[in-house]
């Protein structure tokens, strides 16, 4: 009986494993072929029978990137818009969510939803045009003005979720313990909320980082994000993979890191001990 | 400290009136408890108190203030709320300093006087833990120092002892009982067990249905409750209640048995008139009165013995504190104590 009840155990678990395995397959293999194509010289990456593993490590694609482009110029253009744009939209989207939630005003959330789901095309030439009017298209503004269209209505609706489930009860005791409307916000929902407000914040720095249909219309030579600047790389006469898969990967690589970073702060519920069963 | 004065308190959800028309005087230093069944509206009328909850008609006095549009920060008083509601993010310190940090006091005052409260409590050793590393009653705890440390003119509780098991909530129910007898503030307490409301208050306002049944100390709500919802409600196990018609000098129920009347009781007054007859289950002892029953739950706990017994086709109550020996499917007689009985107008529902 025993037995068989661990075996039976062993199976589900190498049947859950295999599960997982085929789910994450499609993603885990992109990655790999991509830091193999990074690590190719051209002549292995058209190679047939493709090379996974080459012999020798072509290191020099991602000194290309370096050396080839203003990478570090697109680098900083990037860490600037994505920045500008996702602290903008705390600074908007986190009292906005409060309110939202505490006025049960769902119309509103429902308005900056449609914002969100309008193809970014409908309104990028009218804001095209706006732009040129007011002579900002040579600079970083534009970008950081419509990711906003992106980073406000994700931070909006996290921090709508997350306030709806903080007990309202903390609140109160708050407002008979003396504080004015602001200071429950300022001094009890936020600090509790912090969770809510770094998965927003991830969020919105992702969606935002790796914005493309944006940048392609509205950065010139010089205003150039990440994304936009990788694309720039196929040109005409070749395609060099080696050098574009590396680039790709750097693009990638600080989204990465901070998703990995900020596990932790996503899963630490902060509200535990908060009411009974805490 | 002060005294609270609610007039003519009504509340309406919409078109949902939960409470009609409501009045209570609650005298500098009083416990007040508020008790009644889920849905008596005795936990709105406490956040109305707090200014959690706007009234929709009548006033609202602590002291000699007039409160009712005032919002909660401004009125000066302090509550406990059923799940605590202590701030996650602060610790026991800070969350006990929290409404005198708000008032920018001097912090070396507010160290002084968490500490002080701190002490009264039990909770010297725990002021830099955070409340997820509390257990229930320790919680609790400091739910009441965050409202002692405030001073305040009143302190209300929304039943602050159900999220604790029942042998916690016994000591903390004393507990909160010598608080307030050392420290003498106003008190309303919101709860649905009428144990806690008969062991805690000064003063009991039953409610039902958004409507006050009594309002009364504790034992003259016991021994002299003015209807039949107080009388079964105040008292555990509940009174008993029979239908029936006083007849040739007893009480004959609508099934029939016979059972004596109350001792100052005049015949001729109640004669023909439907009523309730009501006697508590412990004011039933074993004895030899005409009366037999057939044992068909028997339940002891040691100190006392709850029967139901079948007395014809009535089912009655009886809590007996003398040690006897019966099972299920026994014959007992038992005796009524006439000076215990109530009667009720079974029309009206009230106590004759």
């Amino acid at each position: 009986m025993t037995r068989r009840l661990m075996k039976r155990k062993t199976l589900d678990r190498i049947g859950l494993l295999f599960v997982a395995l085929v789910m994450v397959s499609p993603v885990v293999l992109f990655f790999i072929w991509m830091i193999s194509l990074s690590l190719k010289y051209e002549i292995e990456n058209g190679a047939y029978p493709p090379i996974l593993i080459p012999e020798n490590f072509a290191w020099t694609n991602y000194v290309q990137v370096f050396k080839e482009n203003n990478f570090f110029l697109y680098f900083w253009n990037s860490v600037l818009v994505t920045g500008a744009a996702t602290l903008l939209a705390l600074i908007i989207g986190v009292p906005a969510g409060y309110g939202i939630a505490r006025l049960k005003a769902e119309r509103a959330a429902i308005v900056i939803m449609i914002a969100r789901m309008t193809p970014g095309l409908s309104f990028l030439i009218p804001l095209f045009l706006l732009f040129q009017w007011m002579n900002l298209l040579g600079t970083l503004w534009p970008q950081i003005i419509i990711h906003l269209v992106v980073t406000v209505p994700i931070v909006v609706w996290i921090m709508i979720g997350y306030f709806e489930t903080t007990p309202m009860e903390l609140e109160e005791a708050a407002s008979i313990d003396g504080a004015t409307p602001w200071q429950v916000f300022r001094l009890v929902a936020l600090p509790i909320a912090k969770p809510g407000i770094v998965v927003a914040f991830i969020l919105a720095l992702i969606f935002s980082w790796n914005n493309f249909v944006f940048g392609i219309v509205l950065a010139s030579r010089t205003t150039r994000t990440l994304p936009v600047a990788v694309y720039n790389m196929l040109s005409f006469e070749q395609v060099s993979w080696g050098p574009l898969a590396a680039a790709a990967l750097i693009v990638t690589l600080p989204v990465l890191v901070l998703t990995l970073f900020a596990q932790k702060q996503i899963v630490a519920g902060l509200t535990a001990g908060a009411v009974k069963g805490g | 400290m002060a005294p609270v004065t609610l007039h003519n308190i009504q509340k309406h959800f919409g078109a949902v009136s939960v409470i009609q028309d409501l009045s209570v005087d609650i005298a500098d230093g009083e416990f007040v408890v508020l008790v009644g069944p889920s849905g008596c509206g005795k936990s709105t009328l406490l956040r109305m108190v707090a200014g959690l909850e706007e009234v929709s008609g009548g006033q609202i006095r602590i002291g000699a203030r007039e409160v009712s549009d005032l919002p909660a920060r401004d009125r000066d008083i302090a509550m406990v709320f059923q799940n605590y509601a202590l701030y996650p993010h602060m610790t026991v310190e800070e969350n006990m300093g929290f409404a005198l940090k708000l008032k920018k006091a001097n912090p070396a005052d507010t160290a002084q006087r968490v500490k002080k409260a701190a002490e009264i409590l039990g909770l010297e050793k725990l002021l830099d833990r955070y409340p997820r590393q509390l257990s229930g009653g320790q919680r609790q705890r400091v739910a009441m120092g965050r409202a002692i440390v405030r001073n305040p003119q009143v302190f209300l509780f929304d039943e602050p002892l159900s999220n604790l098991d029942a042998k916690l909530r016994v000591v903390m129910r004393g507990e909160i009982k010598a608080m307030h007898q050392r420290i003498g503030t106003t008190t309303i307490y919101v709860t649905h067990d009428q144990i806690e409301a008969m062991t805690m208050a000064d003063k009991i306002v039953v409610l039902h249905d958004g409507n006050i049944e009594q309002v009364g100390a504790p034992l003259d709500l016991y021994d002299r409750p003015a209807n039949l919802f107080v009388a079964g409600f105040i008292g555990s196990p509940s009174m008993n209640f029979l239908e029936g018609k006083v007849e040739e000098g007893v009480f004959r129920t609508d099934k029939g048995l016979i059972l004596p009347l109350p001792a100052n009781a005049t015949p001729e007054e109640f004669a023909g008139r439907p009523l309730v007859y009501g006697i508590r289950p412990e004011h039933i002892r074993v004895g030899d009165q005409g009366i037999q029953g057939r044992a068909a739950i028997v339940e002891g706990t040691g100190s006392e013995i709850f029967a139901k017994l079948d007395c014809g086709s009535e089912q009655i109550s009886c809590l007996f504190r003398e040690r006897i020996d019966i099972r299920f499917g026994d014959t007992v007689g038992i005796s009524i104590d006439p000076k215990q009985v109530h009667l009720f107008d079974k029309a009206s529902g009230r106590r004759l």
